[in-house]
């Protein structure tokens, strides 16, 4: 913990995503105003004291629009996040405690979805699945689903083969056992990295679809969603699509300097060096 | 160096992405059809009468079993026929769109690889000699906010910044390089830099840890101490190994920038394959999607074929 407290920019990175996760959570309550009633005394209003980020073209207050869309922007992403985290560590685990066959198909899926643009198979999970927000969560968890099971296998079979793992398998510890209380430990600090990571390109993933028009629909609010519509009035009203765009800039620079920081903590040879 | 990279090992590598193309095919044409949906009733609307949905299924053979229906699509795609759009003119052959967009997406992946290559070689070497100082700082800094930065956002700046606000380059539109490179380079420069910071970002990341890594190796400090000038020390021992895990996050990369092609292509109005996928997702025009994923898979197999055989030749330890 002191570690942690020495680098400055884990430190700066977990601040900023407090701050974007309380921003998020006290949103309903920080605003007077409907992320979605329109306001037609008030159209495209640039930034003032009423409406700290100016409104759009219904009039709506953009500051409450950004509140509201990181919500639900960090919802899908956190959830399809997990979900692909959860089922992928827990396959790979599988793969590398058993090997054999389910080791081989497991790593081949995750050979082929490696290969995909991840923003086409996005795409392509968006045209299947159809488009909407909880889809967008189900192609985010697709898409990490390989990626953490790829991290959990390649962990945990060096972790297999260590003293303590035998010694407790010889101690007759059942296998659920030696899997969740000796290798799962071993293998959390680069998971929980690679969820940090995964989450802020899950924001990214959910932006873009909505950018497009494929994820969440208007008159609801997403970050990508307030970007997509302040580019239809951005010579008028630039005020929209750049502070959209700011948020999700800070919401990203906060999670990857956690993560980051918390990668240089975890790497002995770096940490010697600081 | 090309001596070292061994027939096997291409041909066994060639060989994982045919697999891999094959496999991706395959779960491709059945996610798709096992996706929810008529095409029909995309193409035809929701009040489509039963006769006028039967005459599409048949049209497009859509009631044979899956496996022969993926068995016919195969062997037309492996001799380059993916059919016809369901939606772009009527029918247009899928093979023709594809092909004559397929350049201008190479052209600005290839140009945002370039730019951010050449940016990540400066930024990286500079904030690694000069570790721990202001350039080094300055470097790491811009890195992270590259990294903060998703290609879409971006685009939107620049366009406001250099495009709007200096006038400097267009803000819209793009010059195919068939016709005219010099005008592609200069129309394709904006969306391609959207594209290359945040790989920018990366590969100066990876590259300024690779360099430390090798910096104080004990080989580095023998050949330093044999009297070998600084730069010639600098390219042969310690650059040449900082490559290695360079060109590997390339590889690695190469995905996300194709995929960031997507949503670039669609702000700046560039004809790619990106933009045609788009529109096919909009339309529900299942063959041209799911062409536009294979192209898109076999261009990231193929690229990282290209990023395995460079890297063997760096190493000769891997050959």
């Amino acid at each position: 913990m002191r570690a942690f407290l020495a680098n400055r920019l884990a430190l700066v990175g977990a601040l900023v995503t407090a701050i974007v996760l309380a921003g998020v959570a006290a949103g309903p309550w920080l605003s007077p105003y409907s992320p979605t009633d329109a306001d037609f005394l008030a159209l495209l209003d640039p930034p003032s004291l009423h409406h700290p980020f100016g409104t759009d073209s219904f009039g709506r207050d953009v500051l409450t629009r950004i509140l509201y869309g990181a919500r639900v922007s960090l919802a899908v992403s956190v959830c399809g996040v997990l979900v692909g985290a959860l089922v992928g560590t827990a396959a790979g685990l599988v793969a590398a405690y058993f090997g054999g066959w389910w080791q081989a198909v497991l790593m081949r899926l995750s050979d082929l979805l490696f290969s995909f643009p991840s923003f086409v198979l996005a795409l392509f999970l968006m045209v299947v699945l159809g488009f909407g927000v909880t889809n967008i969560a189900v192609a985010i968890a697709l898409i990490y689903a390989p990626i953490f099971a790829r991290l959990a296998r390649n962990m945990a079979v060096l972790v297999k083969d260590e003293p303590w793992v035998q010694a407790a398998s010889l101690m007759g510890q059942s296998t659920w056992s030696i899997i969740s209380r000796e290798i799962l430990p071993n293998i959390a600090a680069p998971v929980f990295v690679q969820i940090a990571l995964a989450i802020a390109f899950g924001i990214v993933i959910e932006a873009g679809l909505s950018f497009l028009g494929l994820g969440v629909q208007p008159p609801n609010p997403s970050l990508g969603s307030i970007m997509a519509d302040g580019r239809e009035y951005f010579g008028r009203a630039p005020w929209v699509l750049t502070l959209s765009g700011v948020a999700i800039s800070i919401a990203l620079l906060g999670l990857n300097l956690l993560s980051d920081g918390v990668r240089d903590l975890m790497d002995p040879k770096l940490r010697a060096r600081l | 160096m090309a001596r070292m990279i061994s027939i096997g090992r291409v041909s066994s590598r060639l060989g994982g992405v045919a697999l891999l193309a094959l496999l991706g095919s395959a779960t491709v044409f059945f996610v798709m059809r096992a996706g929810s949906g008529d095409p029909a009733i995309a193409v035809l609307g929701e009040q489509a009468t039963p006769e006028a949905i039967a005459a599409f299924h048949r049209k497009w053979m859509l009631d044979d079993p899956l496996v022969l229906q993926f068995w016919r699509w195969l062997s037309s795609a492996v001799m380059g026929d993916f059919g016809l759009s369901m939606t772009v003119a009527g029918g247009t052959p899928i093979m023709k769109l594809i092909a004559s967009r397929l350049p201008n997406t190479l052209f600005i992946g290839l140009y945002a690889v370039l730019i951010a290559v050449v940016v990540s070689l400066i930024a990286g070497t500079l904030s690694a000699l000069r570790h721990g100082k202001f350039t080094d700082t300055a470097a790491t800094s811009l890195a992270v906010l590259g990294i903060s930065m998703p290609d879409f956002w971006l685009s939107y700046v620049l366009v406001y910044t250099l495009a709007l606000g200096l006038g400097i380059f267009p803000s819209y539109g793009f010059t195919p390089p068939a016709e005219s490179i010099a005008g592609a380079l200069y129309s394709g420069f904006l969306p391609a830099l959207a594209i290359a910071a945040p790989m920018a970002a990366a590969f100066t990341r990876i590259l300024r840890t690779a360099l430390l890594e090798t910096l104080y190796r004990d080989h580095v400090r023998v050949a330093r101490s044999l009297g070998y000038r600084d730069a010639f020390v600098f390219v042969h021992f310690v650059l040449r190994n900082a490559l290695i895990p360079y060109v590997t996050v390339i590889g690695l990369q190469v995905r996300y920038l194709l995929g960031g092609t997507v949503v670039v292509e669609r702000i700046f109005g560039i004809p790619g394959v990106g933009a045609l996928m788009v529109d096919g997702a909009f339309g529900r025009d299942y063959p041209l999607v799911q062409a536009c994923a294979l192209t898109f898979l076999l261009s990231v197999l193929l690229v990282n074929f290209a990023v395995d055989l460079v890297c063997a030749a760096l190493n000769p330890r891997s050959a």
